[in-house]
């Protein structure tokens, strides 16, 4: 009798070891591939922009060139006006190799540094919807100290933790992106989130690090400062890929600053920030 | 309206109506362990006059006076029936106790008149749970649980797998009120809603009322659950506990003063963390181990009782109850604890043989707390609800044909949402969030259930309810009506209407039960949630066994409270930004039960067919209807248990529902930005709301009870077995891309999409006893 219990619990307890993740085959609603726009003026590099379209998700991929030519959506005619002047983006592919990044629209001048210039973009579809954008560009929120101290419990102290100070402007709401890389700028980062001051008392914001890094350690601190369209943008395409895997999380749209006949999602937005490089010593 | 005002007005006349009648009033109870006992009847033999016993255990029967006697039975489901002769002379006082039927040593065969008490009952739509039905259906880890149990009712939809989460004719979790011994618990659930706060030990008797509302309940729109606390054996100390997989039990009660009054003191504890703890300190200073997360959760159950005079018993309880979650490296110090605490004072006396009150003062708090704290800085994180209640009821018995019930109640609210304070230890740093707002809320009603004729029945009754949250202040008038009319003795018709307002709103950001949820008061912009349910139905006695109850409803709901897209819910000053305000409706044709609650084959099979909407919300579905999560079509259940001897007992539960709907995605788009994200995302694009259905659900459990006793002692052991069949269940559906490897990297080639199911076949045994 024992024995068969014994037997019985071993099989049951085979069972419950059994996979509880499967295939299944499931119908989604229609939807019409949207065109997408991302745009990031960068002061001191060219205007550049990548235009793209989605799919229904379960459309196949292709690793060929027929499907990212598909992907990308070229023979729109694209400009973006500042100061009076109108400059036209060509529908030329061009990349940025840290990190890596691709465009299949680029002008031919700089973007200017100019705090408080506004852009507006103007994209006409080779079918005829339009997509139009505005934003304007922030000053650069500069990094105020970088302090680096080691783990005071004596069984970690080779360990240190990096922090990262800023002076936020309390009289305006200011968004930022921290990101941090250990190592090299190509590197995935450690630290990649957003943050808003709105609740902050004091005009001092710090980041820091975990008690992780060593002697001779690179630290690459960056502090973007953003607009609140880029922060919502971000934000709403995060929680967009965190509830297709998380039943906790609630699905959201994705919020854009770009509207127009073509029904567009995507950012047009300035990207300006303050990088510090630390090397961990003792 | 007019009508049902100008019959509440006459309700004074009740008072000066009494004939010339005997009265015999008392209180019912348990013959072994002195607890009163609810919903007792009594009848005078051959002269179709009757009465039960309140929910303090109290009656009051009117019967002609005279010199001949009358024999009086009194009966209660799983009890010997009682048989009294009085004779019926002026004012009788009389405590009537009642024997246990079944009890170990006996052929267990529950005898029960309860199921034609319900064919006559004015009340419709209310399910009772027994704790005998409690003990011996198979449950999730051995973990007996009464809000499961109710899962497996008609009417009544449950949340995600496994978890404690209810919906009630198309309402949501948060239009339930829960109270424990008149106290609100305002989050029922353990360890992310695994299981409830509700300790099966400690619970004497649940009633949950699903429509047709009496006018003394208010506050949710779409159920009461009414949790009743033991009171404690008052004639002889007794230990009762259990030792399953995930948690033990002990129970000890007993007299303080015999007869008068008695003590229950009830606990329950997790211990898989005294196994992770020894894990972690066996580990200690290993760098490549990391360490396990505590997580434990324990309540406690407390109650006493004392009889002050033949005429006055006070009750002191009390609930506290605490999930902890601890994570500890160099790095981190993160606990996270949320839980309930309520307590109770109830004075119950006996003005004479018809007027019985009972006053309470209750007090519950909800909170939940998140903090870190590292080298020099810190974080927290919470939210919570404190209530504070003062309340009197009067019960009223002029005479047999009308129960009289009247009181009032005050609520003081005082809700924190959304707190956060972070900083450095030196102030330099420093972020601060969340509001704090008071809110008082009032009711008052009145009701009389009135025996209109031997055949029709109808109780109708007036709440007024009110709010104030300065500068906004609500008021409203809550009519409540229910009618039973006897075609027979065994077939009923029944109708009822009820209006409810809530006031109190949980902000819920996903359709599972977290303890981050945030209560929300109404405010000037955040209106009152305002309920309308009709329903209609039959009751049909077959025999003396087998009872069908059919019901079909229809609610109207107005002022629904859900979120704008992305809303933020943590350290948000201004909540208000992220809703938005809709109406709903559900209905139901067929809402059936099929009850059998004598012989050795008991249960129930409950199938019910119904509709659930959510629309007109300016920013979601362009103000369409929409279906929510929990609209499913048909949900069956069967429930049977089955007792071979006094040793041997079997159960078997079967469930089938249609699958839930979910917001997915329709389509995807790749970004090559994303914070926290490889180079390129691929990222969903979500359309409207919830136009996807998932798969069905089917579940079948099965248990098995041996129970045997020594001399001074009596034990069992339950072996469950959660879905025997090992059928996987949806718990969510997402979309994953499938990547190939190339010289370049690995690059997507497809979508698939994967099912996860949260639990296979999981067999548990629970060892309970009692000394």
């Amino acid at each position: 009798m024992k024995l068969q219990i014994l037997s019985l619990i071993a099989g049951i307890a085979a069972l419950t070891s059994c996979n509880l993740t499967k295939d299944v085959e499931i119908e989604l609603p229609l939807y019409t591939g949207q065109p997408v726009v991302e745009c990031y003026l960068e002061p001191g590099k060219p205007f550049r922009l990548l235009l793209t379209q989605g799919y229904s998700y379960f459309d196949p991929f292709g690793l060929d060139s027929t499907f990212l030519q598909k992907t990308l959506l070229n023979g729109a005619t694209v400009t973006i006006s500042y100061e009076g002047q109108t400059d036209t983006l060509y529908n030329v592919p061009t990349f940025e190799l840290s990190p890596v990044k691709i465009f299949n629209y680029t002008g031919w001048n700089t973007v200017p540094a100019t705090p408080g210039l506004a852009y507006t973009l103007q994209i006409t579809l080779p079918g005829g919807g339009t997509i139009t954008g505005s934003t304007s560009m922030l000053p650069p929120v500069p990094i105020d100290s970088v302090v680096c101290d080691f783990n005071p419990d004596p069984r970690f102290d080779t360990l240190a933790r990096v922090l990262t100070f800023i002076t936020d402007d309390l009289s305006t709401e200011n968004f930022y992106r921290r990101m941090l890389h250990y190592s090299s700028l190509d590197s995935f980062p450690q630290q990649d989130f957003l943050v808003t001051d709105r609740f902050s008392e004091k005009p001092m914001i710090a980041f820091g690090t975990g008690y992780e890094l060593k002697v001779g350690d690179t630290v690459y601190n960056t502090v973007y400062h953003i607009n609140r369209a880029h922060y919502d943008y971000s934000e709403s395409v995060q929680l967009a890929v965190v509830a297709n895997l998380n039943p906790f999380a609630q699905p959201s749209r994705i919020k854009s600053n770009v509207s127009g006949t073509a029904d567009p999602v995507g950012i047009f937005t300035c990207l300006v920030y303050d990088r510090d490089t630390t090397i961990i010593r003792k | 309206m007019r009508k049902l005002l100008t019959v509440l007005l006459l309700l004074p006349a009740i008072f000066i109506s009494a004939q010339k009648n005997a009265t015999i009033s008392g209180v019912i109870k348990d013959a072994q362990n002195g607890e009163t006992l609810i919903g007792a009847s009594i009848v005078a033999v051959g002269q179709s006059k009757g009465s039960t016993s309140n929910e303090y255990g109290f009656y009051s029967l009117s019967i002609p006076a005279g010199s001949d006697s009358v024999r009086l039975i009194v009966s209660y489901l799983g009890y010997e029936s009682q048989t009294l002769t009085i004779l019926p002379t002026g004012e009788i006082k009389r405590d009537i106790s009642l024997s246990q039927t079944g009890s170990l040593m006996q052929e267990v065969v529950i005898k029960a008149n309860s199921l034609a008490d319900k064919v006559k009952s004015t009340e419709m739509s209310v399910t009772t749970i027994s704790t005998r039905e409690l003990k011996a259906i198979p449950a999730l880890f051995g973990e007996t649980d009464i809000i499961k149990i109710l899962q497996l009712k008609p009417g009544f939809t449950p949340g995600s797998e496994g978890t404690t989460g209810i919906f009630v004719r198309g309402g949501n979790t948060d239009q339930n009120l829960i109270v424990l011994d008149e106290a609100v618990v305002y989050n029922p659930n353990h360890l992310f809603g695994f299981f409830s706060t509700f300790n099966s030990d400690a619970v004497k008797d649940l009633k949950v009322y699903k429509g047709g509302f009496p006018s003394q309940y208010g506050g949710r729109l779409s159920s009461v659950i009414d949790v009743r606390m033991k009171e404690g054996n008052n004639k002889k100390y007794t230990a009762a506990g259990g030792v399953g997989l995930i948690s033990s039990r002990l129970t000890v009660e007993g007299p303080i003063q015999k007869d008068k009054s008695s003590f229950v003191i009830s606990g329950r504890r997790t211990y898989i963390d005294i196994f992770t703890d020894r894990v972690n300190k066996a580990n200690t200073g290993n760098a490549d181990f990391a360490p396990i997360p505590d997580y434990y959760f324990y309540d406690l159950n407390t109650k006493v009782n004392f009889q002050l005079t033949e005429k006055d018993r006070i009750y002191l309880s009390g609930y506290f109850g605490r999930d902890v979650f601890n994570f500890r490296d160099q790095n981190f110090n993160f606990r996270f604890d949320w839980g309930n605490a309520t307590g109770t004072a109830r004075w119950n006396h006996v003005f004479g043989p018809k007027l019985f009150s009972n006053a309470t003062f209750t007090f519950s708090d909800y909170q939940y707390n998140i903090q870190n704290i590292l080298q020099g800085f810190s974080f927290s994180l919470g939210s919570n609800i404190r209530d504070a209640n003062t309340k009197v009821d009067f019960y009223y018995q002029p005479d047999n044909r009308h129960t009289v019930r009247f009181g009032g109640n005050i609520t003081w609210h005082d809700f924190v949402t959304a707190r956060l304070k972070a900083g450095s230890d030196d102030g330099q740093v420093q972020f601060n969030a969340g509001r704090e707002y008071f809110g008082l809320e009032y009711g008052a009603y009145a009701s009389d259930e009135w025996t209109a004729t031997p055949k029709l029945k109808v109780n109708y009754g007036l709440r007024f309810s009110a709010w104030q949250n300065k500068p906004a202040f609500y008021a409203n008038i809550e009519p409540r009506v229910a009618a039973n009319y006897s075609f027979t003795n065994r077939f009923s018709g029944k109708l009822s209407y009820a209006r409810m307002n809530q006031y109190v709103h949980l902000l819920a950001s996903s359709g599972l039960s977290l303890p981050t949820d945030i209560w929300y008061p109404s405010t000037e912009n955040v209106k009152p949630e305002v309920s309308d349910q009709i329903a209609g139905g039959i009751s049909w006695l077959i025999g003396d066994q087998v009872l069908i109850t059919w019901e079909a409803w229809y609610k109207w709901l107005q002022n629904q409270v859900d979120f704008v897209d992305g809303a933020e819910l943590f350290g948000n000053n201004n909540l208000e930004e992220e809703l938005t305000f809709g109406r709903g409706f559900a209905y139901s044709p067929l809402e059936l039960e099929i009850e059998k609650k004598e012989g050795r084959l008991t249960g129930w099979i409950g199938y019910t067919l119904s509709w659930a909407k959510r629309g007109r919300f300016p920013v979601i579905n362009n103000g369409e209807y929409f279906s929510p999560r929990f609209d499913t079509r048909h949900n069956l259940t069967v429930v049977g248990t089955y007792e071979f001897n006094k040793h041997w007992q079997a159960t078997a539960t079967w469930v089938y529902s249609s699958g839930y709907v979910s917001w997915l995605p329709q389509g995807r788009i790749s970004v090559q930005d994303v914070p926290g994200a490889p180079i390129q995302t691929i990222v969903p694009v979500y359309g409207d709301r919830n136009s996807f259905r998932y798969p069905p659900y089917m579940r079948a459990d099965l248990g098995l009870i041996y129970k045997w006793q020594t001399r001074k002692s009596e034990h069992d052991l339950t072996l469950s077995v959660y879905n025997v069949l090992n059928r996987r269940n949806p718990y969510f559906i997402y979309l994953d891309a499938e990547f190939q490897s190339t010289p370049v990297g690995d690059v997507p080639v497809g979508i698939q999409a994967k099912q996860v199911s949260l639990f296979p076949i999981l067999p548990s045994i629970t060892w309970n006893f009692k000394f």
